[in-house]
């Protein structure tokens, strides 16, 4: 087994990522996963204690009606959770081999952003139990914004980023089951390679249609939106920063998974990664500043007597200088250079999509929100729960990418541990 | 000439009733479709509303107490402790307001000021209604008035964030939360009364009927006496694809708190886009079939190359 480990670290480079491996030579159960869940659980209490309650302890007012959950958790963290949608689109349709290999990675983001965006949502409104018209498409207003995302988010969460999430799950039933449960994973495993590209398609097709939407709700706010941000571009630019954020999310994610867990990184596979990022980064940029030219706001971009003109000039910066740096080569192979990077995109590219709702909403009354305790406690407990989460996926299901010897030092861990393993290393009881 | 004027509106209220019930029991039936009418929509020719004019207020607050009357509103008195009806702004209990508008400089004299009512707009584009995703807020397609419907109301506050005049008030404090907002009276109308805002008012500032009327009346009073109204114009026949409710004024609009709106309707400006790209689930379908076909292609190979790469690692392939 070694040789053959040998052999292919030869043959590939010892770098190099060949699959999906899980991280078993670090436990479940951490310090820093205890306190992520225990928050998380914190979070998830209050917001059934909300439940038997109005809104009154939130810091929303009639004026600012769209508090964090809505404007952070939503909106902005779906956008760090598009990941799935960009790298899926490139690795699929564009045909960019390298990133099927952080798919995985990217798919598990996606899941867990959207998962807790929904669970904000729920709470948010004032009467969830109404919201059962969903379903009743007699009852849908279809010139709504929000129509279009309360059904495709939900859709897209509920059903097709739980099917693209399966085939991890499946494999380790598959292994570790005994020949009846297999037969029946198999079954399920065949039925999801059959109707794979359909459902990825619409994996893709709803994102889409969603992030645009949620641009196009800030429309309807009309002139209570700065004017550098109310712009009939608001759809096409949200779903585009979304792939920003979705890709530097996953950028980062990954880099930081290596970092905390010890393993190598494929500087091949980051650099594509990176490369997509840079190029849906600058394209924002050059469709933003494009917009702002033609709608005659360019003036105003120099406007420094208004604060929010400093903040429409850190967003783009945050996202403008590393994309720029990245378009080198050199830069991108050089792995501390590409993490710091993906931190700045990533945090312009959330910003833009946070602002539009929150900073430069500014309605008649000059009344300011900010978010409550118990508001900022929730919100970081849904959070909270996508990073245990995350860190439990990833020990759990091979979903973390890694050079092929990886597999094979699971296989002997296990082996060592006294853990059933097939001959070939086919079977791995974890 | 004021009786004649208020018998003309009972007929008028009576007029409108069978439209009125339909809007108060407006449900499932969904007749009112959130279509916008293009950026510069008109009116329907049965449009009622009302029409305030600042020079004739004398700031009483009759109309707010007789609105929580009408409307079953409990009187927000937290301001003066519990004895005496004293809302900030309009609220969650309150959908009618007189606001007073004074020239900052205090000690001036003779300084300009205003009162001000403020209510729903009505307006004849609503954004509130084209926001609202499952047809809670609805307008009548007759009298135009724009009604709220609990039963398919998810409590998302998208009206709030959508309305430019910040109209639409949330129970906050509520289990089972409400959209508050002037609803013309619209229960009262069929039997043939008019809001009791504009009945209970002794100066006439606040008078209802049909919009054309209304706008017709406005001018009149404009062209008697041009130097009294600020820009000799009416606020509410354009702005924002025109309102209902109309508004004379001495002091600037935005003074009294009526914001500087394009001409443009807002919801037309909200949705003409999204209308395009959702006609039909056109675009998204195409975009769908192409995807597919392009993903059913890769899909093969990447099965193949796979299965390949099994074979050589021994290893079972991952999707």
């Amino acid at each position: 087994m070694t040789e053959a480990v040998a052999n292919f670290d030869a043959e590939q480079g010892v770098n190099q990522w060949q699959r999906g491996v899980h991280i078993y030579d670090s436990k479940v159960l951490t310090p820093a996963f205890l306190v992520f869940s225990a928050l998380g659980i914190v979070g998830l209490g209050l917001s059934l204690l909300r439940m038997f309650g109005g809104l009154a302890f939130t810091g929303m007012t009639d004026s600012h009606a769209w508090g964090i959950w809505k404007t952070f958790n939503v909106m902005t963290l779906t956008a760090l959770g598009s990941g799935g949608m960009a790298i899926g689109i490139a690795a699929w349709v564009f045909n960019w081999k390298s990133l099927h290999l952080v798919m995985r990675t990217a798919l598990l983001t996606s899941l867990l952003f959207y998962w807790g965006g929904l669970i904000a949502l729920g709470v948010d409104v004032g009467r969830p139990w109404n919201f059962y018209q969903v379903v009743l498409i007699n009852r849908w207003n279809t010139h709504s914004a929000l129509l279009e995302v309360s059904v495709c988010m939900t859709a897209y969460a509920a059903v097709f980023l739980l099917f693209e999430n399966l085939p991890p799950v499946l494999e380790r039933l598959y292994i570790s089951g005994d020949s009846q449960r297999r037969k029946w994973v198999a079954m399920i495993m065949n039925f999801v390679k059959k109707f794979y590209p359909y459902f990825v398609a619409a994996a893709y097709v709803l994102p889409m249609m969603h992030q645009s939407s949620l641009g196009a709700l800030m429309l309807l706010a009309g002139v209570k939106v700065h004017p550098l941000w109310q712009t009939q571009m608001l759809p096409l630019l949200y779903v585009i920063q979304g792939g920003v954020a979705g890709t530097s999310c996953v950028l980062f994610t990954v880099m930081l998974g290596c970092l905390v867990w010890r393993r190598r990184m494929d500087m091949h596979v980051l650099s594509d990664l990176a490369k997509l990022m840079t190029g849906l980064g600058l394209t924002f940029i050059v469709l933003r500043w494009g917009d702002l030219i033609w709608r005659g706001l360019l003036p105003m971009t120099f406007d420094f007597s208004q604060p929010l003109v400093w903040v429409f000039h850190v967003e783009n910066l945050l996202v403008l200088v590393p994309c720029l740096l990245l378009i080198s080569h050199k830069m991108r192979y050089n792995p501390q250079l590409l993490f710091k990077a993906s931190i700045p995109v990533g945090f312009g590219a959330a910003m833009y999509r946070f602002v539009p709702t929150t900073i430069s909403y500014v309605p008649g009354e000059l009344a300011v929100y900010f978010p409550s305790a118990l508001e900022l406690v929730m919100g970081a407990g849904y959070i909270a729960l996508t990073v245990a989460g995350f860190s439990w996926a990833c020990k759990v299901f091979a979903i973390f990418p890694a050079p092929i010897s990886r597999w094979y030092q699971a296989v002997a861990a296990a082996r060592a541990a006294n853990i059933k393993v097939d001959s070939n290393g086919k079977a791995i009881d974890y | 000439m004021t009786m004649d004027r208020r018998q003309a509106l009972k007929t008028l209220g009576q007029a409108c009733a069978g439209t009125a019930t339909a809007a108060a029991t407006v449900g499932t039936s969904g007749t009112a479709e959130a279509a916008s009418g293009g950026p510069y929509p008109d009116a329907s020719p049965g449009a009622v509303g009302m029409l305030f004019d600042t020079t004739r207020c004398i700031g009483c607050k009759a109309c707010v107490v007789a609105c929580s009357e009408a409307n079953d509103l409990v009187p927000d008195t937290v301001l003066a402790n519990g004895l005496w009806q004293m809302p900030m702004d309009l609220n969650a209990r309150t959908a009618n307001i007189i606001k007073l508008y004074k020239e900052e400089d205090e000690d001036a004299v003779g300084g300009e000021y205003s009162y001000v009512k403020r209510q729903c707009m009505h307006c004849v584009d609503p954004a509130c209604v084209a926001s609202c995703p499952f047809k809670a807020l609805t307008k009548d397609p007759e009298n135009g008035i724009v009604m709220w419907e609990a039963s398919q109301c998810i409590g998302c506050r998208y009206c709030e964030v959508a309305c430019p005049f910040e109209v639409p008030k949330f129970e906050w404090e509520d289990f089972n939360p409400r959209i508050v907002k002037c609803q013309l009276c619209s229960h009262r109308l069929p039997e043939g009364l008019e809001p009791a805002c504009c009945e209970v008012c002794p100066t006439d500032a606040v008078i209802f009927g049909a919009r054309e009327d209304l706008l017709k009346d406005a001018k009149s009073r404009i062209a008697a006496k041009p130097e009294v109204y600020y820009e000799q114009k009416v606020y509410g026949e354009r702005e924002g694809g025109g309102t209902q409710v109309l508004y004379l004024s001495h002091v600037p609009f935005t003074a009294i708190g009526l914001p500087d709106l394009p001409d443009e309707s807002i919801a037309w400006y909200g949705t003409w886009v999204h209308g395009i790209i959702y006609k039909w689930l056109l675009i998204p379908m195409i975009v769908y079939g192409v995807m597919a076909a392009i993903i059913r292609k890769r899909w093969h190979h990447h099965e193949e190359e796979a299965r390949e790469q099994a074979k050589k690692t021994g290893l079972p392939q991952q999707i």
